[in-house]
């Protein structure tokens, strides 16, 4: 597998969303200045809102995301978790980051992993006690790799950035929608005077643009940051190969994980919130196995034996009917 | 006016460029002395963990006493400086002897079920590996900074102010025998 290759692909496509998104908000700040004459109050509001939220996300984002999967620090006296820092430290080096990320381990029989943290230098890598138990070192590596590749490109810091713009959507979107059904409840019976009606009117219409063009949107953004995900899924796996220059190790632990995927319930904790920072859909969602359009929308993951087939450059179709024999 | 004007933008574009140029050229050159700096950490890590390996397990392998001496031979041979070519040999016929190591240890059952031998075992392969991580990531490194001193435009500048290309930390010869081929002894 060419990976230089795949990386410009994907990096290209990335950049798209992003710069997508941004002309999205930037549509949206002048819809609403256009409709109430407000210029550059709206846009400036917006991105006020929006920076609160990136401000707040940072301030306790990845906290909060180990606190809800239940992860604790590794324990030094393990071997296995001594082991699994030995690991991320080694990848620390290969990725040329100043400084490893910490160690975590959560309780749960899958093998999973996820990355978080939005400087690479205060970022943190988690890994299912199940990933301990079944995984070998090189396939650990693998996986590993993937994390620190996370990490290295800034996806995690991407992600929540596109998080809290499209959060700032979902606000202008409530926001519309709740004011229009106030206007439209207190109008209720009040019909004597024209003028006031006529004026009433107009703001309504206004309102209800708003409102249509938020939602519109937010749903694009909801779409996209899938996307997003989907596409980073596989310029991790790649730069995971860059790293570990062995493409064995993670395809091997994909095809363990590909393996345990229906013997086992979702991951403990995880969240559609939390989901597109695993390794694999924690969710297991079904829309992740397949492709197409739709899956492509709505998919956090690509296919797992998709990523094996680009790993191990056979046809995906040999992967699948291995998969569903083994 | 206008022409002066022109001129005085070109000129003003071509500095911004210059300076722009210069200062990437300078901050690419200093992260290939971080990737070195870091191979040199990783060496050091190697050495402290060897006389501690070799007294665990020298007990168990009264058989091996070739490859244990071998592997105290390169360390101290590693250890005793030099120019930097020497340095790199000597590393270089370290890794060879302590990869023999390794695939002895492979032969010894009662070893792997030591929890101390496991555990310097563990620390031996991941110190080898991050050397071989921080020497990909020096060459990485080292490659792209050596591009961007050839490459026109910025080969005008790099030429200016005398920037030069690094050299390449090549594996030695006996760094790339495989521990599989070493089990044949």
């Amino acid at each position: 597998m060419d990976y230089l290759v795949q990386q410009k692909k994907n990096l290209r496509k990335t950049y798209l969303l992003v710069f997508l998104f941004l002309f999205l908000m930037a549509t949206l700040g002048l819809v609403i200045d256009a409709l109430f004459g407000v210029f550059p109050f709206g846009t400036i509001l917006l991105i006020f809102i929006a920076l609160i939220q990136i401000l707040a996300g940072v301030s306790s984002g990845p906290a909060l995301v180990l606190r809800s999967v239940n992860a604790r620090k590794i324990n030094e006296k393990s071997f296995e978790e001594k082991q699994l820092k030995n690991i991320v430290e080694e990848l620390t080096i290969a990725a040329g980051l100043e400084k490893a990320p910490e160690v975590y381990v959560m309780e749960d029989e899958n093998i999973n992993a996820f990355a978080t943290g939005f400087k690479a230098k205060k970022s943190a890598v988690c890994v299912t006690s199940g990933l301990l138990k079944h995984l070998n070192r090189e396939e650990t590596e693998g996986v590993i790799a993937h994390e620190i590749s996370h990490i290295k490109n800034k996806d995690t810091l991407l992600m929540t950035t596109i998080s809290a713009i499209l959060g700032t959507m979902v606000l202008v979107q409530l926001f519309a929608w709740r004011s229009l059904r106030f206007l439209l409840w207190s109008n209720r019976g009040r019909r004597s005077s024209k003028k006031k009606d006529s004026g009433l009117g107009y703001i309504i219409v206004a309102l209800l643009i708003l409102a249509l063009v938020a939602t519109l949107f937010s749903l694009i953004g909801r779409i996209s940051i899938f996307a997003v995900s989907r596409t980073r899924e596989y310029l991790a796996d790649a730069k995971a190969v860059e790293l570990t220059r062995n493409p064995k190790g993670l395809s091997g632990a994909l095809r363990k994980i590909a393996k345990m995927q229906k013997s086992k319930g979702k991951v403990k904790g995880a969240t559609i919130a939390t989901a597109h920072l695993f390794i694999s859909d924690p969710l297991k969602r079904s829309v992740n196995n397949k492709e197409g359009f739709f899956a492509n929308l709505f998919g956090t993951h690509p296919p797992i034996h998709r990523r094996i087939a680009l790993l191990e450059n056979v046809p995906e179709e040999i992967v699948l009917k291995e998969l569903q024999e083994g | 006016m206008v022409v002066v004007g022109i001129v005085v933008a070109i000129v003003l574009i071509v500095l911004f460029w210059f300076v722009g140029t210069y200062n990437s050229l300078v901050s690419k050159k200093k992260r290939v002395e971080n990737a070195w700096s870091q191979i040199d950490v990783q060496l050091k890590r190697r050495h402290d963990l060897i006389p501690n390996l070799v007294n665990a397990v020298k007990g168990y392998m009264k058989y091996e006493r070739e490859t244990l001496e071998a592997v105290i031979n390169a360390r101290a041979k590693a250890i005793s400086g030099g120019s930097i070519d020497d340095r790199i040999k000597a590393e270089g016929e370290l890794s060879g002897a302590l990869s023999r190591l390794l695939a002895v240890f492979e032969r010894y059952p009662e070893l792997k079920s030591n929890e101390q031998v496991k555990q310097l075992m563990e620390e031996l392969t991941s110190t080898e590996n991050r050397i071989t991580y921080a020497r990909q990531f020096y060459n990485d490194t080292v490659m792209k900074y050596n591009t961007s001193i050839e490459m026109f435009p910025t080969n005008l500048v790099a030429k200016t102010f005398n920037f030069k290309p690094f050299v390449f930390f090549e594996a030695a010869a006996a760094e790339k025998e495989t521990p599989k081929v070493d089990l044949t002894f």
